[in-house]
C-alpha cells in the first residue's frame, strides 16, 4: 500500500491551499486596519502554558517526546497570553495582536487509537482592557471580518452569545457542589438529567426554564432584569447589543443570546460566543471566542491589568462552506511556453522571465515540442489557458 | 426540515408510535417491504434515517439528526455528546453482572482480581470495575455474550438483561446491577440551541405525552 498521511492530518491540494491564503489574507488586512500587530506563536509549548487557561485537557494536547512536558499547541491563546504577559508587558495595554498558523488537537479515534487533527486558525486577541469597550471592539471587528470574508444571509450565519456572569446569576441559589452540577448539565442541555436532580423544585422549575430561555438580545436580556433585577453584566450586554445589533443586521447576521451557552471550556470568563452556520447537513461552528482574563492571569500577567479577549476563526471549514466565488483568481491567464526541437529551453525561460515581469503567469514546457499543434494540446493538460510558441 | 435518528430493532416500533403522537408519522418504516433508509414523514417535515442502535447517537452527535431514539446502554457505552431530552419509557432493561449459577458468587466484589469478564459493553464494565477498584480482564464479544462463563472464557459477563430468562436458560444468574436503561429522546445541543421552534414545537408533543401517560 502507498503511503498515507497520519489519520486526521492535513494534506491540501493546491486549490484549497490557495483558498485558505486567500482567506487568511482577507482577515488579516482587517486585523490590520484595525491597528493589530502580527505575532507567531510557537507550535511547540510547555504543557504547563497549553493548560494554563484550565480549558485543555492533557487528552487533547499532541505530547512530544522530550526532556520536559511539551506539547504541540491545540489553540493560539494561551501562547500568545504568555508573551503579553513576558516578552510584550512592557508594551503599552492595550495590546493588540493577531496570528495565523496551524493547531493540533489529539483525538480519540473511533477505531481506538489517537487521532491528531490538524486545522488552520487566525484569530485576534485583545490585552489589557477590562471595561466592555473591549467586547464591543471584538465583536465590531468579528462583523468586520464576516463582511470581508463575504460570508453573508444564504450561509445563515447566527452568533450565539453567552455570559458566564448570567450562568452564575441562574446558578446562584445552588450550593457549590450543586453549581458544577447543573452548570455542566445546562451546557451540555442534558434537560432529562436536570428534570431527575434532587433540588428544591421552585429553583428546578426556575432551571429548566434557563435552559429554554434564549432569542433576540435585548429581549432576553429584560427577562432576565425582571428575574435578577438589574445588573452590571445586563447593562454591559445592553449596550454591546444595542452597538452590534445594527451593525449584525445591516451583514444579515442574526444574534442571539442564550443565557445556557458555554462551550465546554473553562477558560472563558465573561462574554462567550461562537459564529455557527449552516452547513450542507448540519450546522456548522466557524468561530468562538470570548473574556480569558484569568488565562491571563495565570500566564504571569500584572494582576492589576491581567485582561484578555480574542476569537479565532476556522479557515478550513471557511473553505469548505463558501462557495468558489469567494476566491479571487490573481491570475485568470496561465501561460504555456513552449518550443520546437530548433529552440533551446534557455529561450524559452528568458520568455517566462519577460512574462513575470509583465506580471503574467506562465510555465515552459521543459521538453521540446515537434510542432505548435502538439504544444496547443498540451494548453488544457497543463491547466493554462493560452500558448507562446517558440518555434521556426 | 428535521432528521430523526432511529434504531432498527426492538425500539423501532414504539419509536415510531412516539414520533407519530408528536406529529411525525414514519410508519412507512414498519412496512416489512421497506428497503428504503431514509424515510420521509407523511406531513414532509421531517425525515427518518433508519440506523444501527450504536449508530444513533453518531449521527446526532454529528448534528446529521437532530433528534433520535436509543437507548440509556448505547448512551453510557458509547459516551457521545448528544443532549438527553425526554425518557421515554420504554425497551426497559437493566445492565448487570452476571455469573455461573454454580460459581458462588455472589455479588461482583466476590469476582477475583484479574479475573476476566466478557462483554459487548466494555466501557459501562470498565467504569463499574473501577469504581469497584477491583481490577479485571475485559473480554470483548459481539454476541452470545452468556457462552463466556459456560465455556470459561470469562468468569463472568456484564450485559443487559430483560426478562432473565436467556441468563435462566444458560445456567446463569444475575448478581449486580449496574444501571436501568429505557429508551431516551437526544438531540443535537447546537440545533436544539439554533432552533427557530420546529423542533421545540416536536419536544412539547412529546412532553405532552409524557405528562399524559404519567397521570394515566
Amino acid at each position: 500500500m502507498a503511503l498515507q498521511p497520519a489519520a486526521g492530518a492535513r494534506d491540501l491540494n493546491p486549490q484549497q491551499v490557495e483558498k485558505n491564503h486567500s482567506l487568511s489574507k482577507k482577515l488579516a488586512e482587517v486585523y490590520k486596519k484595525w491597528g493589530y500587530d502580527e505575532v507567531s506563536p510557537p507550535r511547540v509549548e510547555r504543557l504547563a502554558t497549553l493548560m494554563a487557561g484550565g480549558a485543555i485537557e492533557s487528552k487533547e494536547i499532541v505530547h512530544l517526546v522530550a526532556d520536559e512536558p511539551l506539547g504541540l499547541r491545540p489553540e493560539m491563546t494561551a501562547s500568545i497570553a504568555r508573551a503579553a504577559c513576558t516578552r510584550l508587558s512592557e508594551r503599552p495595554r492595550p495590546l493588540r495582536l493577531w496570528a495565523t498558523g496551524t493547531v493540533f488537537e489529539s483525538k480519540q479515534a473511533d477505531e481506538g487509537g489517537i487521532r491528531i487533527e490538524e486545522k488552520l486558525k487566525s484569530g485576534v486577541e485583545l490585552f489589557g482592557v477590562k471595561e466592555v469597550s473591549a467586547e464591543m471592539e471584538l465583536l465590531s471587528l468579528l462583523l468586520k471580518s464576516l463582511e470581508a470574508l463575504e460570508i453573508n444571509q444564504e450561509n445563515k450565519p447566527q452568533i450565539l452569545i453567552g455570559h458566564t456572569e448570567i450562568m452564575d446569576l441562574i446558578l446562584k441559589p445552588l450550593s457549590n457542589k450543586e453549581r458544577i452540577q447543573v452548570k455542566r448539565l445546562l451546557i451540555e442541555y442534558d434537560h432529562l438529567s436536570l428534570e431527575r436532580l434532587n433540588i428544591k423544585q421552585d429553583i428546578l422549575d426556575t432551571i429548566l426554564n434557563f435552559i429554554q430561555l434564549r432569542g433576540l438580545p435585548n429581549q432576553i436580556i429584560q427577562t432576565l432584569k425582571q428575574e435578577f433585577g438589574k445588573s452590571t453584566v445586563l447593562n454591559n450586554l445592553e449596550r454591546v447589543f444595542n452597538h452590534i445589533e445594527p451593525l449584525a443586521q445591516a451583514n444579515g447576521i442574526s444574534l442571539q443570546l442564550d443565557p445556557s451557552f458555554q462551550p465546554h471550556f473553562n477558560l472563558y470568563n465573561g462574554l462567550v460566543f461562537q459564529l455557527v452556520c449552516e452547513g450542507k447537513s448540519s450546522p456548522i461552528v466557524l468561530a468562538s471566542g470570548g473574556r480569558y482574563d484569568q488565562l491571563v492571569e495565570r500566564c504571569g500577567g500584572d494582576i492589576s491589568n491581567s485582561y484578555g479577549v480574542g476569537f479565532s476563526f476556522s479557515i478550513d471549514d471557511i473553505r469548505e462552506l463558501l462557495p468558489e466565488r469567494n476566491v479571487s483568481n490573481q491570475y485568470p491567464q496561465k501561460l504555456l511556453i513552449a518550443f520546437d526541437q530548433n529552440n533551446s529551453l534557455e529561450k524559452a525561460l528568458l520568455r517566462q522571465t519577460s512574462c513575470h515581469l509583465k506580471g503574467e503567469k506562465a510555465i515552459v514546457e521543459l521538453e521540446p515540442c515537434k510542432n505548435e499543434n502538439e504544444a496547443t494540446q498540451l494548453i488544457a493538460l497543463r491547466g493554462c489557458t493560452d500558448l507562446i510558441w517558440i518555434g521556426n | 426540515m428535521i432528521t430523526v435518528a432511529l434504531a432498527k430493532g426492538a425500539l423501532l416500533k414504539d419509536s415510531v408510535t412516539s414520533f407519530a403522537n408528536a406529529g411525525l408519522d414514519f410508519t412507512a418504516v414498519l412496512d416489512p417491504d421497506n428497503r428504503q433508509l431514509m424515510v420521509p414523514s407523511k406531513c414532509g417535515r421531517a425525515r427518518a434515517l433508519l440506523v444501527r442502535n450504536g449508530d444513533v447517537p453518531v449521527y446526532v452527535a454529528y448534528g446529521q439528526a437532530q433528534l433520535g431514539v436509543v437507548g440509556y446502554d448505547v448512551l453510557r457505552e458509547h459516551q457521545m455528546p448528544v443532549a438527553q431530552l425526554i425518557d421515554l419509557g420504554f425497551g426497559g432493561c437493566r445492565m448487570a453482572v452476571a455469573v455461573k449459577e454454580s460459581s458462588g458468587y455472589k455479588r461482583a466484589a466476590d469476582l477475583p482480581p484479574h479475573c476476566r469478564v466478557a462483554s459487548k459493553f466494555t466501557h459501562c464494565a470498565r467504569e463499574f470495575f473501577d469504581d469497584l477498584d477491583l481490577p479485571v480482564e475485559l473480554v470483548h464479544l459481539t454476541g452470545s455474550v452468556e457462552l463466556g462463563p459456560m465455556t470459561g472464557v470469562a468468569e463472568a459477563i456484564v450485559d443487559l438483561v430483560a426478562t432473565g430468562r436467556t441468563l435462566r436458560e444458560n445456567g446463569l444468574v444475575a448478581i449486580e446491577e449496574l444501571f436501568q436503561s429505557t429508551a431516551r429522546l437526544v438531540g443535537h445541543p447546537l440545533s436544539l440551541r439554533l432552533d427557530r421552534g420546529e423542533l421545540r414545537t416536536v419536544l412539547e408533543d412529546f412532553r405532552l405525552q409524557e405528562k399524559n401517560s404519567v397521570e394515566l
